[in-house]
Order: structure tokens, then C-alpha cells, then sequence
């Protein structure tokens, strides 16, 4: 336990000295916007919770659906990130080498990394939740020993992905030892999907049915099912009952803490246990499967004749031959593909015009959330993934400007791409508007550009040459800040485009006439917003790039 | 020590001819200065080697003259060009090799030769006959189609040679050419250096290894705490110092 302190606690100092070195204005910029971003996403919890407690009948039981269902989401997701983290942090990191040749048991190693992989793949989740219980707390009157109970829950929570994900790495390496790390994380993700299903399946939970209804006896009917228990064994039922004991039935809520407390700690008991016989096994087989050889046939050939050619000739073939990057992407567009499909199932009063307006709307909404998040992940560490390599291209006839224009519209393709197909796809399983056939990809255009110009901007501004793990890149504070900028332009754009789009609406279904005052304010407005987000925030990466000594 | 640079500066090439000129170039690194006032000029045809205990101020000496650092003061003149004026045109001359070699790490060794080559514009017919025969030299073609992430120290600095003569720079800049390279490897590269140097190039090399600096040396310079104590040839350096062996004649000026 003495060497566990220790390793953690020079990985704290470390923490503390970078933190230390950050300027003033910087801290208080980064501090700022965090804090923007959580009372932001604590006001939106707020206004859509507080808008369902006034739904008669099925309002606060949909209340607790949703939570119950984004814990469910949740728990998926960080399953997910544990395993691609785990690999770079259990295995792929070179501190390690340094770790395992000192007399330290590996169960002290692998303590120390599940923490640091644990708040490596959570921060994202950690992000988003504790405005959601916060919120859900405030609207429900929940008493004051709600708070603390809720946020200790969440941290509890968030350690059983984090020992699973881990397990799982370990086994895998141990017993199939000649699989590559791309067959690994490939496997884990198709081994995670099946059980997800298989749960969905068997468990068949109402959290992820549409209801479509008029009759009262079916909408009491709904009611009732939606109190009813979701899934009593998963770890994301238990935290919903504890949020809901908490504001009523307190010995359900003591009861659901203890027990998400004692299946963390077993769980992590199981996993020292596992580590202990499976971590210093795996960890040098992983390592002998570095030193094998293997001839490959040279992709990046001579036909990258130009600087722009080779450059992203060389990105591509990184990327694909990467599977952390390429392996998410996909994960997403699964992801991706399912919500959109899943639009085909509308129910039936969204097929009214108004509602498929407004499904359009929000729709778009989402998509441009998912491309900042696609942007943070993918973006923001592009420039840091030449790492080391930077020597090359600073000590070449090769500006850094050209390089971030390269890597701009580079990036602003393949994100144009993906937001102009989902859109044209889900406009189409929707039934939208002509109109909003026809404006939506120009703004998906414009929001792209403004996406990718912050990611960029930032990842340039703010680069990590030392860190070779993307996600590691995109969780730094670089990253926090990228995320945030990025969801609250895409917060702002949909706060902007809602104003021409309610007076279309009104205009279109109820006759009134349009606001044209309101309507050019909205348009100015955007265009000024986007000129700012798409220049800015690339200058400010150029010129940061310029000044820095490498 | 200041004496024994001016002493010999007026044995250094005219400027005309100077293929590597800076003036008082001075870097401060929160307020600690790197390098103080450093004023060298090196002709076509030279090896130049520079010495110093660790943290004395040689691979940020080298990183200014290769552009990966912005000077605090003075200036830096490449070919006649001033690097912070025109860095693109002053970088078109100059190759680089940095202390700890990089290559990335799923790209094979000749993807990464293709890449620089595209990143320096030099045609594949114009490159492929001397790269295959200088993969050959240095032992690196049994693993030249492999990953790169499978490569030892030693291997990775090898392929960083061989990309460094792709575009045919005038200014070679090089930060330790012989770490972890085998004593074979090493004599092959000493030789690089003597054909490179009477094909008129000028070389800059850092390095520890102070019988390699006396083998390859045209001229050699101390730098101690960012600043340079001597500069000249070794016999300038014997007769300075009054030690008969290199070892004493660095330590007489490295801490003097």
C-alpha cells in the first residue's frame, strides 16, 4: 500500500506542478468556462424537469424514466471509454516500463491506473450528470442530505465500469494473447454490445419504448409501467433508486446506496484478485507482441508528391492504422445509425406538420451536439498526435499555418460529410419541410465550420506533444475547454435558430404574421456569431502555434 | 574564457562565404538564459562540433538555428537568409536531426522516407537509388518496411539519417549522432559525415562523445551556461588549455 501511495501521489504532484505552472488568466478562463457550462446544463435540466412536473399524469414518472434511462446510457458509455482507456493505461503507456522494473506488486500498478483510467473515461459522464441530479434534486424538493448522497453516488458509480472494463482487458490479453490490441478492443466492444442487447432483450425494459396514445386507460396504463422497476440488477437502476429514496422512500434509498456501495467494492475487490494473478502475465505478453516483426507493404508511396499529399496521406494511414481513433469513430456511427433508423418509428402525432417541424429542429439540435462531441474526440488532438514529430515539420520548409489549414479543411470534410449525410437521412425518415430541406445543410455547413475552426483552434492553442493517447489528449484541459466552447455554440446557434424558426412555425400553422424584425435579428446574429467562431478561434491556434518554441 | 573566442574569431570564414552566420543570439527560458550572446559563423566544407556538460545550451543552440525556437535577441542567418525573415526559405536548406529520434510509430521506415520527401517536395526518381544504397550503409533495409513502434533507438536514429539527405541541405544540424548506435553503424555515419563535409556541406554537430568530436572536427566550440567559452581547432584547444588529451582540455574549458 506504501508503493501505491506513492505512485499515486507523484502522479498527484505532477497534476498539482502543471496546474501550478498554468497562468493566472488561464485558470480563471478554464474555471470559468466550467463553471458556465455546469450552471448552463444545470439550467436546461432545470426548465425540462420542471417543465414535466407540470405533465398531468405521466410527468414525473417520465421524470424518473429519463433519469433512470440516461444512467442506463451512462453506464454503457463508460463501460465503452474504460476499455479503450484501460488498454493505453494498463498496457500501451510508457511509465509503465519504468513501474514494473522497480520492486512494486502489480496490484499497487494496477490501484493507481484504474484510478487514473477511471477519471480519464468519467470526466465526460461526470460532466453531464451531476447538473442532471442537481437539478432533478431542486425540482423534486429534495432534502438537503439528497445533494451529498447523489454526488457520492455517482463517484461510486462510476468505479464499476472502470474494474469491469479492466477485468475484461486482462482476461482477454492473458487467454488470447496473440489477438492485437485492435482484435482486443474490437472484441470488448462486440462482447459489451451483445450483453447490452441481450439485457434489452430479456429485460425488455420501458425505458426504451416510445408510447403513442390518446386513450386514458392506455395512458394509466403507461404510468404505471414507467414507476415500475427497470432492470433490478443493473448498477443504473440502483442510482435511480437512490435519488428517488432520497425524496421519499428513505429506506429504499439507503438500502439501493449500500448496496451500490458494497457491488462497487466487490467489484473491485474481484478485480484486485484478477489482477493480481492476471496484470504482470498480460502486461508481458502485450509487450513481447510489440517486439514481433512484420514486413508491411508500404501505403504512403511515391505518389505523395506534394506536402499537402503526404501530410494527409500520413494522417490517414495513422488513423486507420490506430484502433483507439478508428475504433470510437465507429463505435459512434453505430450509435449514429441506430438514433437515426430509429427516427423511421415516430410516433404517430409526430406525423402532424407542426411536430415534424419541430422534431427537424430538434433533431438538428442533436446532430450538431454530436458532431462537437465527434469534434473533441477526433479534432482537438489532431495537432498533438504529431507529437514528437513536430521537429520535422518546425525544422521543414513547411509552415505551421499551412499545416492548421491542412488539418482545417481536411477535418471540415470528413465533418461535413457526416453532419450533411445524417441530416439528409433523418430529414428524409422525418418527412421535413421542403424549406428546411433546403436551409438546414447550409446552416449544418456553417455550424461545422464553426465546430471544427473551435476544436482546431483550441487543439492548437493548447497542444500535448508528450501524450500519445488521443482520448487522454481531448480529457486534458485543452479538451474540457474545447467541449465546453463547443456545446455552448451549438447551445447558442439552436437558441438562434429557434427564433426565425418559432415564427415560421407560427406564421406557417397558425396563421399569425411573421416577425420580420425578430427574423433578421436572428440572421445577423448568426451570421456575426459564426464569422467570430470560425476566424477566431483558428487565428488564435496559428498564432499561438507561430510563437511557440518547440 | 570571453578572450579565448575573440582570440580566434578572426581565423573563422568571411562573411561572404558564410554558409551559418548568428549574432549575439541570446534564448531566456523564464529568466533563465539558455544561451548568451552566441556569435558563430560557419563556412561551406566544415564540421563544427560543439561541446558542453549537460544544460550547457547545445540543443537549444541547435533548435534556434533549426527554427523550432524563437531567438530572445540576435539573429540567425542561413545561406545569406535571415531565419526569422524568411524562415521558409532558410528551412529549405537546412536538415535537422534532433537527440531523441521520432518516427511515427505505424508508419513503416520507408512510409516515413516517402513522407518527408513529399513534405520537401523531392521526386521519388530523385531519391530512390541513394536512399536504397544508404539503407544498405547503415544495416536499416531487413527492417525499413516495418512499423516503426518496433524499432530499437538505435534503428529509429538510422532512418532519421538517411531522411535528413533526402533534399540535399547545405546546413546539417545534428544533436547526438551516436546514441544508440552499434560501433559498426557509428563508423558508417563518421564516414557520412567526411563525404557530406567534402561534398561542401556544413555540419553542426552536438554531442558528448569527445573522441568522436576530435575524429570528425574541423573546428570545435566549449559552451558552458549558454555561453560559448572557446571556439577553434584542437590544436587552438591544446594550446589554451595546456592538456595534452581532450578529456582535460573539456574539462580545463567546459569548467573554467
Amino acid at each position: 500500500m506504501n508503493h501505491l501511495h506513492l505512485i499515486v501521489s507523484s502522479r498527484w504532484k505532477n497534476i498539482a506542478a502543471s496546474i501550478a505552472s498554468m497562468k493566472l488568466l488561464r485558470l480563471i478562463s478554464f474555471i470559468f468556462v466550467i463553471s458556465c457550462f455546469l450552471f448552463g446544463a444545470y439550467y436546461l435540466f432545470l426548465r425540462v424537469f420542471g417543465y414535466l412536473t407540470t405533465v398531468e399524469v405521466i410527468g414525473y414518472a417520465l421524470m424518473d424514466r429519463i433519469i433512470e434511462m440516461a444512467f442506463f446510457v451512462f453506464f454503457i458509455m463508460l463501460v465503452f471509454s474504460n476499455v479503450i482507456t484501460s488498454f493505453s493505461t494498463f498496457f500501451n503507456n510508457r511509465e509503465l516500463d519504468f513501474l514494473f522494473t522497480l520492486p512494486v506488486q502489480p496490484t499497487s500498478i494496477y490501484l493507481a491506473k484504474l484510478f487514473e483510467s477511471c477519471t480519464y473515461a468519467s470526466w465526460a459522464t461526470m460532466v453531464i450528470a451531476l447538473p442532471l441530479v442537481v437539478a432533478y434534486g431542486v425540482v423534486t424538493q429534495a432534502p438537503i442530505f439528497y445533494y451529498p448522497i447523489a454526488v457520492s453516488s455517482i463517484f461510486i458509480y462510476v468505479i464499476i465500469p472502470a474494474a469491469l472494463a479492466s477485468m475484461l482487458i486482462f482476461a482477454i490479453f492473458r487467454f488470447l494473447p496473440r489477438l492485437t490490441s485492435r482484435d482486443v478492443i474490437i472484441l470488448s466492444l462486440v462482447l459489451i454490445s451483445g450483453l447490452t442487447f441481450l439485457y434489452v432483450r430479456v429485460n425488455n425494459p420501458a425505458l426504451l419504448k416510445i408510447f403513442e396514445t390518446e386513450n386514458e386507460q392506455e395512458l394509466l396504463q403507461y404510468a404505471a409501467n414507467l414507476t415500475a422497476v427497470g432492470g433490478t440488477y443493473i448498477p443504473s437502476t440502483w442510482l435511480s433508486n437512490i435519488l428517488k429514496g432520497c425524496n421519499g422512500d428513505i429506506h429504499q434509498g439507503v438500502f439501493y446506496f449500500f448496496l451500490l456501495l458494497f457491488v462497487t467494492f466487490s467489484t473491485v475487490i474481484i478485480a484486485f484478485f484478477v489482477a493480481k494473478i492476471l496484470y504482470a502475465q498480460s502486461w508481458l505478453l502485450v509487450g513481447e507482441r510489440g517486439t514481433q516483426r512484420k514486413k508491411r507493404i508500404s501505403i504512403l508511396s511515391r505518389r505523395q508528391t506534394s506536402a499537402t499529399k503526404a501530410l494527409l496521406a500520413k494522417d490517414i494511414l495513422l488513423f486507420v492504422r490506430e484502433p483507439t481513433q478508428w475504433v470510437q469513430l465507429f463505435v459512434f456511427i453505430i450509435l449514429l445509425a441506430v438514433y437515426v433508423f430509429s427516427l423511421r418509428r415516430t410516433p404517430m402525432y409526430f406525423t402532424f406538420p407542426l411536430w415534424r417541424t419541430i422534431i427537424a429542429f430538434a433533431n438538428f439540435a442533436y446532430i450538431s451536439f454530436v458532431i462537437a462531441t465527434l469534434g473533441v474526440r477526433f479534432i482537438f488532438p489532431t495537432v498533438s498526435l504529431e507529437r514528437a514529430g513536430i521537429w520535422l515539420l518546425g525544422s521543414s520548409p513547411f509552415s505551421f499555418e499551412r499545416l492548421i489549414k491542412i488539418k482545417y479543411f481536411f477535418s471540415l470534410f470528413t465533418a461535413v460529410i457526416i453532419i450533411e449525410c445524417l441530416l439528409l437521412l433523418s430529414n428524409l425518415l422525418i418527412k421535413t419541410d421542403q424549406r428546411l430541406h433546403v436551409t438546414m445543410p447550409f446552416i449544418a455547413l456553417v455550424v461545422a465550420a464553426s465546430l471544427v475552426s473551435i476544436n482546431l483552434g483550441m487543439g492548437s492553442r493548447f497542444p500535448q506533444f508528450k501524450e500519445d493517447n488521443p482520448s487522454k489528449i481531448a480529457a486534458g484541459s485543452g479538451g474540457i475547454l474545447a467541449a465546453l466552447m463547443s456545446i455552448t455554440y451549438v447551445g447558442i446557434m439552436v437558441i438562434i435558430l429557434a427564433t426565425p424558426a418559432y415564427y415560421y412555425l407560427r406564421g406557417r400553422f397558425l396563421n399569425k404574421p411573421h416577425n420580420v424584425f425578430m427574423i433578421v435579428v436572428a440572421c445577423v446574429l448568426f451570421i456575426i456569431i459564426n464569422i467570430a467562431t470560425i476566424v477566431l478561434p483558428l487565428r488564435i491556434g496559428i498564432l499561438s502555434f507561430k510563437r511557440r518554441d518547440f | 574564457m570571453e578572450n579565448c573566442v575573440s582570440m580566434y574569431s578572426n581565423m573563422s570564414p568571411s562573411k561572404s562565404t558564410s554558409r551559418l552566420v548568428t549574432k549575439n543570439l541570446k534564448k531566456c527560458y523564464n529568466g533563465v538564459w539558455a544561451v548568451k550572446n552566441l556569435n558563430l559563423e560557419l563556412s561551406p566544407g566544415e564540421i563544427f562540433v560543439l561541446l558542453g556538460p549537460n544544460g550547457a545550451g547545445k540543443t537549444t543552440t541547435l533548435k534556434l538555428i533549426a527554427g523550432l525556437l524563437h531567438p530572445t535577441d540576435g539573429s540567425i542567418h542561413i545561406e545569406g537568409t535571415d531565419l526569422q525573415e524568411e524562415p521558409i526559405k532558410a528551412k529549405t536548406v537546412i536538415g535537422y536531426v534532433p537527440d531523441e529520434p521520432f518516427i511515427y510509430d505505424k508508419l513503416t521506415g520507408r512510409e516515413f522516407i516517402h513522407f518527408i520527401a513529399g513534405i520537401y517536395n523531392v521526386k521519388h526518381d530523385q531519391y530512390e537509388q541513394n536512399m536504397n544504397k544508404l539503407f544498405e550503409r547503415l544495416d536499416v533495409g531487413d527492417w525499413i518496411d516495418e512499423y516503426a513502434e518496433s524499432y530499437s533507438h538505435g534503428m529509429k536514429q538510422k532512418v532519421i539519417m538517411c531522411q535528413l539527405l533526402l533534399h540535399d541541405p547545405y546546413l546539417i544540424l545534428i544533436d547526438e549522432p551516436l546514441v544508440g548506435l552499434d560501433p559498426k553503424s557509428g563508423k558508417t555515419v563518421r564516414e557520412l559525415f567526411f563525404e557530406l563535409r567534402d561534398e561542401g556541406k556544413t555540419l553542426l554537430i552536438c554531442t558528448h562523445t569527445l573522441s568522436f568530436a576530435r575524429e570528425i572536427a574541423s573546428r570545435i566550440g566549449i559552451i558552458s551556461h549558454g555561453e560559448l567559452k572557446f571556439m577553434g581547432t584542437f590544436e587552438e584547444l591544446a594550446a589554451i588549455s595546456g592538456a595534452s588529451d581532450i578529456e582535460n582540455m573539456y574539462l580545463k574549458l567546459s569548467e573554467g
